[in-house]
């Protein structure tokens, strides 16, 4: 008898553990993207050119219509791609307001000084930390299925 | 085997913790380069306005752009904040079924 409540134990432990764990993890947050980050890096590198270069009086009105062009471009092709995403609201609203510091700019116009862009750097700053923030945990969650949970 | 409820619990707690760890001193940076942005834009905003390179308007419409921009940092503290809970949750989910396994005796989950 002591054998048969010693299986009994470990089936309700078995059965309490399938019913808790479900096997799975808990996911409050789109997976990290790699292409994402790409674009966002690239799009981090091509503004502060174009702030280096206004500030510097090298960027040409011609130069600033390319860039507001190219950068909305980019934005809305962000926004479209994380959209595909489920549990990606806070990096879609964050890409929204991205979309408006660029519209914002274009219609104050003149160039993109560095005294004019700092809310459009300080978005695209914040869009970078959520890219961070995803990919710690991406490499967190990699980490724990590696090492698995093996007696 | 029996399970070790208090050292599973500690076992749990230092896992979460140690998960959250990394994300709390990512917080920690970016609400520096945070706000090392806003204080340069602000000096360079006094700076452009006092050697006449913008006018009030421009002043005016940058530091509402600066205050617009607060709404994607909601957002990426936000995201922060759910990453950091959701790896803590599942550093605690994986010894939990770690200890499930062992004390069961085959790797079950």
């Amino acid at each position: 008898m002591p054998a048969f409540g010693h299986w009994i134990a470990r089936f309700a432990l078995l059965f309490l553990s399938l019913i808790v764990l479900g096997g799975c993890a808990v996911n409050f947050v789109a997976a990290y993207d790699e292409t994402t980050d790409r674009l966002l890096t690239d799009l981090s590198l091509k503004t502060e050119t174009a702030i280096l270069r206004a500030d510097s009086g090298q960027l040409t009105a011609e130069d600033r219509d390319k860039f507001f062009d190219e950068s909305l471009g980019t934005v809305r092709a962000l926004k479209a791609r994380s959209s595909l995403f489920a549990k990606n609201e806070d990096e879609i609203a964050a890409l929204g307001t991205l979309e408006q510091r660029y519209e914002a700019l274009r219609k104050h116009g003149g160039p993109p000084r560095s005294s004019l862009a700092t809310g459009l750097r300080g978005t695209l700053l914040d869009l970078q930390q959520i890219q961070i923030a995803k990919k710690r945990s991406s490499i967190f969650s990699a980490g724990l299925k590696k090492t698995g949970s093996n007696p | 085997m029996s399970i070790n409820i208090p050292q599973l619990v500690q076992s749990m707690l230092g896992a979460a913790s140690g998960a959250a760890k990394g994300h709390a001193e990512d917080l920690k940076n970016y609400l520096e380069a945070r706000a090392k942005l806003i204080a340069e834009g602000v000096a360079a905003i006094a700076s452009d306005r006092l050697a006449n390179k913008i006018n009030d308007d421009d002043v005016r419409f940058a530091f509402d752009e600066i205050k617009e921009s607060e709404a994607s940092a909601r957002a990426a503290v936000t995201v922060t904040l759910k990453t950091a809970a959701q790896d803590a949750i599942n550093a605690a989910l994986n010894v939990a079924a770690s200890a499930i396994n062992t004390a069961v005796g085959i790797a079950i989950l």
